[in-house]
């Protein structure tokens, strides 16, 4: 029985990774993009003379959005694919569960988001003087676990979304992680937000990693037990987001756009 | 023993905003089939052929109706359902770059194949379907044949009992549909899978299906045999005759006559039974004096029943 289970998340790991390894387009979401980012917002941090400290602030930030969008992008294929190839009704006719797809498409999200996060380190190291690894293997994994946790949840939310609305929906495969990321801190003290939406920052998992991460650069956190509340909201959020993706399929199959997205 | 056993299914699509449209594609069909048998689905466009099929493969949720699949309960037990089923589509369509055999492969997992098991499946799928030299094609470079090749493979990795083939020949050339229809006989000879399938094309019907279910409206509106559905339908055989001039006349108010059209010396009767009005037709026609040139006797096409149904 386990087996089976590995087994049907490994077709979706392998999928994806079949398809990201064929499309040229991909290479640039692994690549272009991130650099683009880290350079641009690096060179920002240079013009307004920021200070080597301010300067990791917002570097973090810039490195987790890439990170981060990479993984969740990877998750929103899992639908996206079999949108865009009309082939969604094969799938769902196989009995698998939401679980194995959106798990094996985060295993490939996750190796892809520790390429984007390697290169971009890397990168923050060379032009910037940042490194991020300096902190130690054990808080990095950690941090970079609540990257992935946060990406696989805004991942299954588009999945969600998608399956309720088809292609219209698409767009939020790209949109969705810039809001969350916005809102929670990623270039700033969420404490700077304004009172609304600083509550909605306090209910998002990443804020939280974000905060704990830069701690071990020298910037005193702004909430209590950071990690455990990252994690906790996580969990929550990871079986809400699972138990809407499951009710979003059980609608398509109710109101036929399962077949629509199929033909 | 019954494959499928269901009853009274209805389903109503609704769609538009703010004012709903509502379309009925089934309107309560109650349809049971026999294991190891072939049913073909047939029914003009809308007539809610796919929308069965869907329901029964569990793809949609019926509004109203039961039914039973390979003796599971369709509301209650999808999962056991979909392991022992499968379904190809005339217009299937899969990833675009991945390749024959990894198409193949990919669904073998879902459904827990894994190691040397998907790779004797895989390879015994190529054979089957004779995609062979075709395994590291991409899709999206594959021919509308070689697609269809590929969906009837990919519905058969799990060896399903119960197969659902919607339009399985649709916009292949006859030699490629040929083929094709031998080897889904062959299933059902082979391995005695029980096949619903849904086509267009009559000599389909005739040639593969034990029994064929009409549908049109969202209803079933006959069943049976080929042959049963001919004889149900009454649409008679046709005598055609080409004789002299002032033959015809004889025939009038000859019994079981239900139709007769005569021109330029050809007169077409049809009958209720060409086997029991021959001889009359005949015997009437030599008192008559008048001399048959030319003889032919038609019955009536699966193509005619459809086009009668459909009317």
């Amino acid at each position: 029985m386990m087996r089976h289970e590995l087994i049907r998340i490994w077709a979706f790991a392998l999928r994806n990774l079949l398809m990201a390894s064929r499309n040229v387009f991909f290479v640039f979401e692994l690549t272009f993009w991130p650099t683009v980012g880290v350079l641009s917002i690096g060179l920002m941090t240079r013009f307004l003379r920021l200070s080597p400290a301010d300067t990791s602030f917002v570097l973090i930030g810039t490195v987790a959005l890439s990170t981060v969008q990479v993984c969740q992008l990877d998750v929103a294929y899992a639908v996206l694919y079999d949108v865009w190839s009309k082939s969604m009704k094969h799938q769902f006719l196989a009995p698998i569960a939401v679980r194995h797809l959106t798990l094996g498409s985060w295993l490939v999200g996750i190796g892809r988001g520790l390429v984007v996060f390697a290169l971009l380190a890397g990168l923050a190291w060379w032009a910037f003087d940042f490194n991020p690894l300096r902190i130690g293997g054990g808080a990095l994994g950690v941090f970079l676990l609540g990257c992935f946790l946060t990406a696989w949840i805004v991942g299954v939310l588009v999945c969600a979304l998608v399956m309720l609305f088809g292609t219209r929906a698409e767009a939020s495969a790209w949109a969705t992680v810039n809001l969350v990321l916005v809102l929670s801190g990623i270039y700033y003290p969420v404490s700077l937000l304004p009172g609304p939406v600083a509550a909605v920052a306090s209910a998002i998992p990443l804020t939280y990693f974000l905060d704990a991460f830069r701690s071990h650069f020298g910037f005193a956190s702004e909430f209590a037990s950071p990690l455990a509340r990252g994690f906790g909201l996580s969990a929550a959020y990871i079986l809400a987001a699972h138990w809407g993706l499951r009710a979003a399929l059980d609608r398509t199959r109710r109101s036929g756009l399962l077949l629509k997205m199929s033909e | 023993m019954l494959a499928i056993d269901a009853h009274d299914l209805a389903k109503t699509f609704r769609s538009g905003w703010p004012r709903r449209r509502e379309t009925h594609a089934l309107r309560g069909v109650s349809l049971t089939v026999q294991r190891g048998a072939i049913v073909g689905v047939l029914g003009p466009n809308g007539a809610g052929k796919t929308t069965l099929l869907s329901i029964l493969t569990t793809l949609l949720v019926p509004d109203r109706g039961r039914a039973t699949i390979l003796g599971h309960d369709l509301a209650r037990e999808p999962g056991a359902i979909r392991r022992r089923l499968n379904m190809a589509s005339g217009n299937a369509s899969f990833l675009w770059s991945l390749r024959v055999e990894e198409i193949i492969a990919f669904y073998g997992r879902l459904y827990g194949l894994g190691g040397r098991a998907l790779a004797a499946r895989v390879e015994e799928l190529l054979g089957f379907a004779e995609l062979g030299p075709h395994r590291r094609v991409p899709y999206n470079e594959l021919s509308t044949g070689l697609k269809q090749r590929l969906a009837l493979a990919k519905s058969l990795v799990n060896q399903p009992e119960l197969l659902f083939l919607d339009e399985p020949t649709l916009g292949l050339d006859p030699d490629v549909a040929i083929r094709l229809r031998a080897q889904i006989a062959a299933l059902r000879r082979q391995r005695g899978t029980t096949i619903v399938l849904t086509t267009h094309y009559m000599r389909e019907a005739e040639e593969l299906c034990d029994e064929i279910a009409f549908v049109k409206n969202g209803r079933l509106l006959a069943r049976g045999s080929s042959e049963e559905l001919k004889r149900a339908i009454k649409l008679g055989d046709v005598i055609a005759l080409r004789v002299d001039a002032g033959g015809a006349a004889a025939l009038a108010g000859l019994p079981g006559i239900l139709r007769t059209t005569a021109e330029d010396g050809r007169v077409e009767l049809t009958v209720d039974s060409a086997q029991k009005r021959l001889g009359e037709v005949l015997q009437r026609l030599h008192e008559s004096g008048a001399v048959v040139r030319d003889l032919e006797v038609r019955e009536p096409q699966l193509e005619d029943v459809f086009i009668e149904l459909a009317k």
